[in-house]
């Protein structure tokens, strides 16, 4: 696995070379240098729902789009990109994070989770069944993010009561409005789980 | 007895691929060698573009294409008839009409390097001071020529002798801001040609739209154009029209030569889907001293751009709604360098929250109770139209909600409420919207020799219920349990459907699928009573009844055959398209009421209770209803408490693009929320007794919150949203 790392300084190499074009865009000072830079990759591992993935990517990709663009793992959803509304979320090492704001090779060696790894096989994660059985979405584009907070709620202890729910749960908006199914598929949820 | 597959509440039959990440939507589209595209807009909101330097993002890193006004090919503009309602095409000239207009596109082998070579575009523009601000221009307000939501300049009796008539008279002015839809999804086009066949997966509520739109940009012909839409991430309204990133991505794919994936950035969904329009409004509204209306006087003044001036903040519920004699509506617009305004959910909440508050005053005025007020102005008939409506039940709504939410116990007197921390208000309005009144739709009915049908419609599913309802009418209608039928849509190969808006989708594309499937069903039972040896042989095809899989004599129920035993028989698959029958319009109803808490000393409103209660005609699935009802309750809080997209006065550029800025709500905003139906089928539905409902429960619940803020606090804040600045300085 070591030989799939980047090396450290690969990383920092690149890293800088990014830091760099986002301070100057969109007046760029000097072109030719950020593109030699930016064409620099890492190969790096990541393991998501328990599947090794080995990719060779920009260390500019964020873990979002490395599941979605590179990986193929769609269900995780893109609503802003900058941390605001909470479809990105997934687990890392069972912490709920916004993979928008995180980059792929900084998650490497960690477990990822996404709803793809929710299930097992047919049978539903006790999540997933509370959400439809409670109608807690309707599009659906939030409900990849709300499952997965919703299951980091219930294992962090964040639900005593439905006003504890609402609060923990407001990091993932959902624009359908379905707040109060949300809180009563988290709360049945947390009733079978425990 | 046979298990009726309408009214239960059953669970969407696409919940297992929305909770495991099956359910792909437009991004998610697996297309081979797909690159990416990423928008550049204008930074400025009038003038021209002088000069593009493409240079520096031409030679960045795995760039295809960097497209602007001087290499992108020459586009034919699709008509309003194709629900392509901007007025131009941009990347086509130098001109800027409004700031977050795209100016250029880049094209790269990956998202990342698009985005860093977007940023190396340079643009010059010849900028012009930009007009951005409705109470500046006012004096240019003007009357537009009418659309289809009725006339601009509408009168019916004569408003000076009802308000000179008036025992009381309230006057009022009433503002709204600027609101952005903010769909969780935001648009994606992906783009795939084939020589001259397109491909789009597209984020639509309307792929016959889209598809038409694109066969006239590019002069193509319709089976060269595939439009596909399996899944949407919400639309209300953003995704009706066809909006120009669209017909660009297209565009650019095929100058790449490649597949092109294109998903806006939530900052340019600000302007490329259209908004809620600000507006301004002024109403007079006369009663007698029993309450009931003389006259009313609702002038809306709204924000259009300068190439566009369709009026989407139309006046229908002061129209509409309430036996007056004497009503006069207008409405005005003033031209603006901003985007054009455009549906957002439920589009006549503006007019209504400003009718229904002004109500609200009137009852204070007459010293009459709000509920009572509107029961003594209640009509059986569409006041604008003269004719009945199919039904209405909204008086047993307003008595239902007023028991359940136990407003007998109010004390009407303003700032009388209250708990330990704060002030307590309740307030209550009237839940309106015209469903439907639009063109029909097709349905195809398949019925294999195993017995299992499958239908299929072009229509869309924005989250609204579309996959589980029409299944459930199809199955309904066929006489077969819900895992025998399956419906499918989402896909322009199928039969044409109107679009998923207008609260239309009911009385449209299902009143499609139940004349399609009644003629199958017809078809069936032909044969078994056809058969010699069918237990049905010989039956008149009127006696015979469905249900429960089974062809079976009405009045003799043992008498029956399975649906799996005829098709086998008859050795051959039937299949059945509908005609398209434009669907009738419905007014769908009901009774809304709020309890708020006024915090006195940092001025937050927080909603503490609601209860609805709504006549949509027979509920299809309590389930996907009420569904509807607590989202349109929701965005009532957003639109009433938070919602505001602010634009830069000198600048007219958008300052909140983005969720952190624009505040919507979020789950700690909500309480739990009452719901419930009168559930009586409405006998002019064309869909088994229902109406369209989905724009409804958004109405009402505005002017509730804001009618509940006065009750708590003594003041009216006319100027929405009605945010803590607002009520600190009103109290202090
Ligand atoms: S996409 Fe990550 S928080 Fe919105
Ligand atoms: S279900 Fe549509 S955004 Fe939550």
């Amino acid at each position: 696995m070591s030989e799939e790392d980047p090396t450290r300084r690969t990383v920092i190499k690149v890293g800088a070379a990014v830091a760099a074009v986002a301070t100057a865009a969109p007046a760029l000072p000097d072109v030719a240098e950020a593109k030699a830079a930016v064409t620099d990759t890492a190969r790096i591992s990541l393991k998501v729902n328990g599947v090794t993935h080995r990719q060779e990517l920009e260390a500019r990709v964020t873990l979002l789009d490395a599941l979605r663009e590179r990986i193929g793992l769609t269900g995780t959803k893109k609503g802003c990109d900058r941390g605001e509304c909470g479809a990105c979320t997934v687990l890392v090492d069972g912490r709920r994070i916004k993979s928008c704001l995180t980059l792929a090779v900084m998650q490497q060696g960690r477990e990822i989770t996404t709803v793809e790894g929710l299930a097992r096989g047919d049978a539903l994660h006790p999540v997933q069944a509370a959400f439809i059985r409670n109608d807690g979405f309707q599009c659906g584009f939030c409900t990849p993010g709300q499952l997965m907070s919703a299951v980091a709620c219930v294992h962090e202890g964040h639900t005593g009561s439905d006003d504890e729910i609402r609060e923990w749960m407001s990091g993932n908006l959902c624009r359908c409005g379905c707040y109060p199914n949300i809180v009563a598929s988290v709360r049945q949820a947390a009733k079978e789980m425990s | 007895m046979t298990e009726s597959q309408v009214g239960r509440p059953v669970s969407r039959v696409d919940g297992v691929a929305k909770v495991t990440g099956a359910a792909r939507y437009a991004a998610d589209a697996e297309v081979r060698g797909v690159t990416h595209a990423v928008l550049v807009m204008s930074t400025v909101a009038r003038g021209r573009v002088t000069a593009v330097d493409t240079a520096g993002a031409s030679a960045a890193p795995g760039v295809l294409g960097v497209f602007t006004h001087q290499n992108l090919a020459r586009l034919a503009l699709p008509s309003p008839a194709v629900a392509f309602l901007k007025r131009f095409l941009p990347v086509q000239d130098d001109l800027i009409r409004h700031a977050g207009q795209p100016v250029a596109i880049v094209v790269a082998d990956t998202l990342e390097r698009a985005q860093q070579a977007s940023g190396l575009v340079g643009v010059s523009y010849r900028a012009e001071p930009p007009r951005v601000v409705l109470a500046d221009d006012m004096g240019e307000a003007y009357i537009p020529p009418q659309t289809n939501d009725g006339a601009n300049d509408y009168v019916r009796g004569d408003v000076a002798a009802g308000l000179a008539a008036a025992h009381a008279v309230a006057e009022t002015t009433y503002t709204t801001p600027m609101q952005h839809h903010n769909a969780l999804e935001p648009s994606v086009t992906v783009a795939a040609w084939d020589g001259d066949r397109l491909t789009v997966h597209e984020s639509t509520q309307g792929i016959s739209n889209t598809q038409n739109a694109l066969m006239q940009a590019f002069g193509l012909a319709r089976e060269n154009v595939r439009v596909l839409s399996p899944y949407l991430g919400g639309g209300f309204g953003a995704k009706g029209p066809v909006w120009p990133h669209t017909v660009l991505t297209a565009a650019v794919a095929r100058q790449v030569g490649r597949p092109v994936k294109l998903v806006l950035t939530r900052a340019q969904a600000y302007t490329s889907n259209g908004h809620r329009a600000e507006t301004h409004q002024v109403l007079r509204v006369g009663a007698a001293r029993d309450g009931r209306l003389t006259a009313i006087q609702h002038t809306v003044t709204q924000q259009v751009s300068r190439t566009e001036d369709a009026l989407l903040n139309s006046s229908e519920p002061t129209r509409i709604l309430y036996a007056c004699p004497n009503v006069r509506s207008t409405q005005q617009a003033v031209r603006l360098d901003l985007p054009m305004g455009s549906f957002v959910r439920s589009p006549e909440t503006a007019t209504s929250h400003a009718l229904e508050s002004t109500l609200d005053e009137l009852s204070y005025t007459l010293g009459l109770d709000p509920v009572e007020l509107r029961v003594r102005n209640w009509s059986a008939t569409n006041q604008e139209s003269g004719e009945r409506h199919g039904s209405s039940y909204l008086r047993e709504c307003y008595e239902r909600g007023a028991e359940r939410f136990g407003w007998s116990r109010r004390d009407p007197r303003p700032g009388s409420m209250r708990d330990r921390d704060g002030l307590i208000g309740w307030g209550m309005a009237t839940a309106a919207h015209t469903a439907g009144g639009r063109p029909g739709s097709s349905a195809t009915v398949t019925i294999g020799v195993d017995g299992t049908a499958r239908i299929r419609s072009g229509t869309q599913d924005l989250g609204t219920g579309t996959y589980t309802v029409m299944r459930q009418l199809g199955a309904e209608v066929l006489g077969l349990r819900l895992r025998g039928v399956r419906f499918d849509l989402g896909d322009s190969a199928f039969p044409a459907a109107f679009a998923s808006a207008a609260s239309a989708t009911v009385p449209s594309v299902g009143a499609g699928v139940v004349r399609a499937a009644t003629a199958a069903r017809d078809r069936v039972i032909a044969l078994a009573v056809a058969d010699p040896d069918s237990p049905l042989h010989g039956a008149a095809p009127d006696q015979v009844s469905v249900g429960d899989g089974d062809l079976f004599l009405t009045e003799r129920p043992s008498r029956r055959v399975g649906y799996r035993q005829v098709m086998r028989r008859h050795g051959r698959l039937i299949e059945v398209t509908s005609e398209a029958v434009f669907a009738p319009m419905g007014y769908s109803v009901g009774a809304t009421f709020v309890e708020v808490h006024v915090d006195p000393v940092l001025g937050r409103v927080q909603v503490r209770r609601m209860v609805g209660v709504f006549d949509c005609g027979r509920v299809l699935n309590h389930r996907t209803a009420r569904s509807q009802a607590i989202g349109g309750a929701i965005w009532a809080i957003g639109f009433t408490l938070s919602e505001h997209t602010l634009v830069d006065p000198n600048l007219g550029r958008i300052v909140t693009p983005n969720l952190s800025g624009y505040l919507v709500p979020v789950n700690a905003d909500v309480p739990d929320i009452d719901v419930s139906f009168i559930d009586k089928p409405d006998p002019s539905s064309p869909a088994l007794g229902a109406r369209g409902f989905g724009e409804t429960p958004m109405t009402g619940v505005t002017a509730a919150i804001g009618n509940a803020v006065y009750h708590a606090t003594g003041h009216r804040i006319r100027d929405l949203p009605i945010t803590q600045d607002k009520i600190i300085a009103a109290l202090s």
